[in-house]
């Protein structure tokens, strides 16, 4: 690995550097589900008796800041890479989500067009103590060639 | 067969997932930003979108992953999607019909747990978005 990313994984990986509050609405949650074509009542009817929001939800769940704010930004513009969730129980309508943010890993990948530098920035969200889903937005910076 | 499965049981090693054509016109992609977000311009006007580079509105990625999610429940409706993985290989463009896809790849029965390939791909068949998904379903009736 490159030095330059081992001393960055050293020394911001695993720390909490955002903490957000989320009220979830219902009915946020039932038009998401409608626009990406659920058709199951239990996400797209805030009356139903199991109502929840689809476990891609939470992406839409967006903290303050997507990176630390000290972090030593490459080059470019970063890039939204991809989104992975991990669902672990039922998000429902009203609930008040506690979404506490560390980078959870940076890595690099390097093509013809040069190096190539991923943030992986993780939501845990919370309801209580429960810890319910975890977010994860990988970030992507474009280095430019030296060649 | 049916289009859809009920238990672990019902799934096939390989199958490919009924698919439906996921809606990325720009009222949909407009609605999406008036109530969940992404409603900025390269999401809702050509224009601007051209103007940052785009070939055209941009749907966000979180609604991609999203019209992934809804194909699993559709086929599976008594699944749990536990984990889904998106890459966001290229954008998917706004009015521009996109197929949405989903095989089979692996079946743990003891667990009741399934993993799927999924991906989106555009009219000349390349592949937008990209990714991996596991759901877990009933076992012997139970969840």
């Amino acid at each position: 690995m490159d030095a330059d990313i081992e001393e960055l994984r050293s020394g911001y990986l695993n720390k909490d550097f955002d903490e957000v509050t989320f009220q979830l609405d219902a009915t946020r949650m039932a038009e998401y589900a409608k626009v990406c074509g659920e058709i199951d009542p239990k996400f797209t009817d805030p009356a139903n008796d199991d109502f929840q929001a689809p476990p891609t939800f939470v992406s839409t769940l967006v903290g303050g800041k997507t990176l630390p704010k000290d972090l030593p930004r490459p080059d470019g513009v970063g890039m939204d890479a991809g989104k992975y969730v991990e669902w672990m129980s039922p998000i429902r309508g009203g609930a008040t989500l506690v979404g506490k943010t560390h980078l959870h890993d940076i890595y690099t990948k390097t093509g013809r067009s040069g190096r190539m530098i991923f943030f992986v920035t993780r939501m845990e969200l919370f309801d209580g103590d429960s810890h319910i889903a975890n977010a994860d937005t990988r970030t992507v910076f474009r280095e430019k060639s030296s060649e | 067969m049916s289009d859809s499965v009920e238990n672990i049981t019902d799934v096939e090693f390989g199958v490919e997932l009924p698919a439906f054509a996921p809606d990325t016109s720009l009222e949909n992609v407009k609605h999406h930003g008036e109530f969940i977000g992404w409603g900025s311009g390269r999401f809702v006007d050509h224009e601007i979108a051209r103007s940052q580079g785009f070939p055209g509105a941009i749907v966000p990625g979180v609604m991609s992953q999203g019209f992934l999610g809804a194909m699993i429940h559709r086929w599976a409706p008594n699944a749990v999607i536990t984990a889904i993985d998106t890459v966001f290989r290229a954008p998917v463009l706004v009015d521009q019909p996109h197929k949405i896809n989903g095989v089979v790849t692996d079946i743990n029965e003891e667990e009741g747990t399934v993993e799927i390939d999924i991906s989106i791909t555009n009219e000349a068949d390349e592949t937008r978005v990209f990714g991996t998904a596991t759901a877990r379903l009933p076992v012997d009736g139970t969840q």
